[in-house]
């Protein structure tokens, strides 16, 4: 089985929002009377990422910068690994990630060639306009594995794959102590747990214009929010570093 | 041969997360009767506490509860090594699919809707308790003096006759057959799940487990055929090289305090960083083999003091750039020095490159992440973190909160590794609590 490209999409527009259980209620109430379930995503099923980046934190950096490509490895499963890289297969995902909107890559891969990817040995051939060249100058400049979240996810989406809102529980970020870009590293256990997000974290992904109820919707969550949260790859790493020393990290 | 009698089953210790205390009234009232051990937490908060302390044999869990919910009480504790491996029932009004589904995903082993009936709850646990005891077969330890042998001694403790006489032919070439208690034998033979007799074990005595046909061997099980006396074998070595290693080193360990203790300064600096690694190690879930490697390599790591000038080691204050680089010198006369003895060949990594860093800028060799494993990043860890706590020439002591706020710098500076001052944080935490 060699990587096989899964979604490639035009930039989306996307909005995270911290909420509280009663806020998160209502707004899957309502976005299950307007969206079905995504049919890709099993209801509540455990989402593992495993986010990568380089000893001097290429990515981190880039992303105070307001502009980052992320390199990540994404799982699923039905209850919650305790180890990262145990499925058969996973996504290997480069994210392009600004702060108003996203452009996604995944890439299905044998859960067993994954290091080979992070060691460069093993490379995904680009067919043009792709966010391929990122991951292999993060590779080529030595990324690893350097934390994890792991979420239930329930999603809803348009057919038309237009619209989107995912709701997470139980949202957790963990350390990973990883021992080598090798073979042998895999799986990998996982933890201790760095933090628990208190509440549920809302995202609403969008192409061109949301419809009126979800512009509805969105103007009632931004009301009710907690707070508006950036990517989970920065609050994981304002978590493992502290707050202090993510503003110290150096541009 | 006279098989043990086997240890009686302790009581089961129950505890059960419920807030309301007409429901918990019940339901502790039902399991006390069936022979259980009930504690009762009213919140998520109380119930997380009582798990710890106790440590329990299995969890009843409420969904709703006034602090938090039963999903992240149940993650709480699948997510803590010390209690990760306990059942987690739930028992809930929420009965829709979802809900279920939710909780089973934490990791519960069930999910029980209320109102429960009696019958059918205990006959849930009973199941739930049986699935997790043959998935941790009890080990008993009784030290024993063990008579010199010219070959290992086994012992059988396989229930079925015609089984115990098969293993006893198989295993006769190679080993004495122990056939009465009252000597700890080198391996027990074990049903699968099966208990160890008290009088036929210590702690040094291998356990293997004999499985049936159709079920795959792990790493302490084996089959009766004709490779029972050889997977025996090879687990008795390994508990012997293990043993020679401890010997080895406690051996090392003695001479290393004895060069310590010259210091006033750094005495006992190596048993504190030995236990902070040992510990960070274990918040980590690293296996007994690696804490074992890492506890030797933490507290052999600067033997190489040994082979530098008494006065350069015990300096205070400064040094000079020549200085410095004698000094920085020892962790290549350790390597040196502990090269030719065999069972410390694990710890050599640690020896050498415990003041490695990761971006490439430590000593003596310039490695990079990729190429330090693991186990010398913890100790690294722990070195540097005991440091801090104590008065140097250069520098006052620092609080173990702000001693961890130095390492998170040292890790967005990428010299050390994240996950490991991770751990060293959830542990200094975790210890703060109880104190």
């Amino acid at each position: 089985m060699i990587a096989s490209r899964i979604a490639s999409n035009e930039p989306r527009k996307e909005h995270r929002f911290l909420v509280n259980e009663a806020v998160a209620r209502l707004a899957l109430r309502t976005a299950g009377t307007y969206l079905p379930l995504d049919r890709e995503d099993r209801p509540y099923q455990w989402s593992t990422t495993t986010y990568c980046d380089t000893a001097d934190w290429t990515v981190l950096r880039a992303e105070k910068m307001g502009h980052a490509t992320q390199l990540r490895l994404r799982e699923y499963h039905r209850t919650r690994p305790s180890e990262a890289f145990t499925g058969e297969t996973l996504f290997l995902e480069m994210k392009d990630d600004r702060p108003d909107y996203g452009l996604k890559e995944r890439y299905l891969v044998p859960t067993e060639t994954v290091m080979s990817y992070l060691r460069g040995d093993r490379t995904i051939e680009s067919n043009g306009d792709s966010l391929l060249p990122h991951m292999t100058a993060l590779v080529k400049a030595g990324a690893r594995p350097v934390v994890v979240t792991q979420y239930n996810r329930i999603a809803y989406s348009s057919p038309d794959g237009t619209v989107r809102i995912t709701a997470d529980h139980n949202l957790m970020y963990l350390a990973i102590p990883w021992r080598a870009n090798s073979d042998d590293a895999i799986p990998c256990r996982i933890g201790p747990v760095i933090e628990r997000e208190p509440g549920v974290i809302i995202e609403v992904k969008w192409f061109d214009e949301l419809p009126h109820w979800a512009d509805e919707l969105y103007s009632y969550i931004r009301d009710h929010m907690v707070n508006e949260r950036p990517s989970k790859y920065v609050v994981a790493m304002r978590h493992l570093l502290g707050d202090h020393e993510l503003k110290g990290l150096k541009a | 041969m006279t098989l043990s009698q086997q240890q009686p089953r302790p009581a089961t210790n129950v505890v059960v997360v419920e807030d309301d205390p007409a429901s918990a009234d019940v339901l502790q009232r039902r399991l006390q009767a069936n022979g259980m051990t009930v504690a009762v937490g009213r919140d998520g908060g109380e119930g997380l506490a009582l798990v710890k302390r106790i440590v329990p044999d299995l969890v009843l869990l409420d969904v709703m509860l006034p602090d938090t919910d039963g999903y992240d009480v149940c993650l709480r504790i699948k997510s803590d090594g010390n209690t990760s491996h306990i059942p987690v029932i739930f028992l809930s009004a929420r009965g829709e699919v979802v809900d279920k589904v939710r909780g089973l995903s934490c990791g519960a082993a069930d999910y029980v809707t209320k109102p429960w009936n009696a019958a059918e709850l205990l006959a849930r646990i009973d199941a739930v308790l049986a699935q997790a005891r043959s998935a941790r077969a009890p080990r008993l330890e009784r030290p024993t003096t063990r008579p010199a042998r010219k070959r290992p001694a086994a012992a059988i403790a396989l229930a079925d006759p015609a089984r115990r006489h098969h293993a006893q032919t198989l295993l006769a070439p190679t080993f004495d057959v122990i056939e009465e208690g009252g000597e700890a034998a080198d391996l027990v033979l074990v049903d699968a799940g099966g208990m160890v007799p008290t009088e036929l074990a210590d702690d040094e005595t291998a356990v293997l487990e004999v499985v049936g046909d159709g079920v795959a061997p792990g790493p302490e099980a084996a089959r009766l055929d004709d490779e029972l006396a050889r997977d025996a074998m090879l687990l008795v070595r390994e508990r012997r090289i293990a043993r020679d290693l401890d010997a080895a080193a406690d051996a090392l360990i003695t001479v290393a305090t004895a060069l310590e203790s010259h210091d006033r300064s750094t005495m006992g600096h190596s048993e504190r960083v030995a236990s902070r690694a040992v510990a960070i190690a274990q918040v980590l879930g690293l296996d007994e083999q690696a804490v074992r490697t890492i506890r030797i390599g933490a507290l052999l790591r600067d033997i190489g003091n040994a082979k530098l000038p008494p006065a350069l080691v015990q300096k205070h204050g400064g040094l000079t750039a020549a200085e410095r680089e004698l000094v920085a010198t020892h962790p290549l006369h350790g390597v040196e020095i502990l090269r030719g003895i065999e069972p410390l060949r694990s710890i050599l990594p640690i020896i050498r490159s415990h003041h490695e860093r990761l971006d490439g800028h430590g000593y003596p060799d310039r490695l990079r992440a990729d190429q330090l494993p693991l186990e010398v990043r913890v100790v690294t860890v722990a070195d540097r973190f005991e440091a801090l706590l104590v008065d140097r020439a250069d520098r006052a002591a620092v609080s173990e909160p702000e001693a961890v706020r130095i390492l998170q710098t040292a890790v967005a500076q990428g010299e050390l590794d994240p996950a490991v001052v991770a751990a060293l944080a959830a542990q200094v935490r975790s210890a703060e609590g109880t104190r």
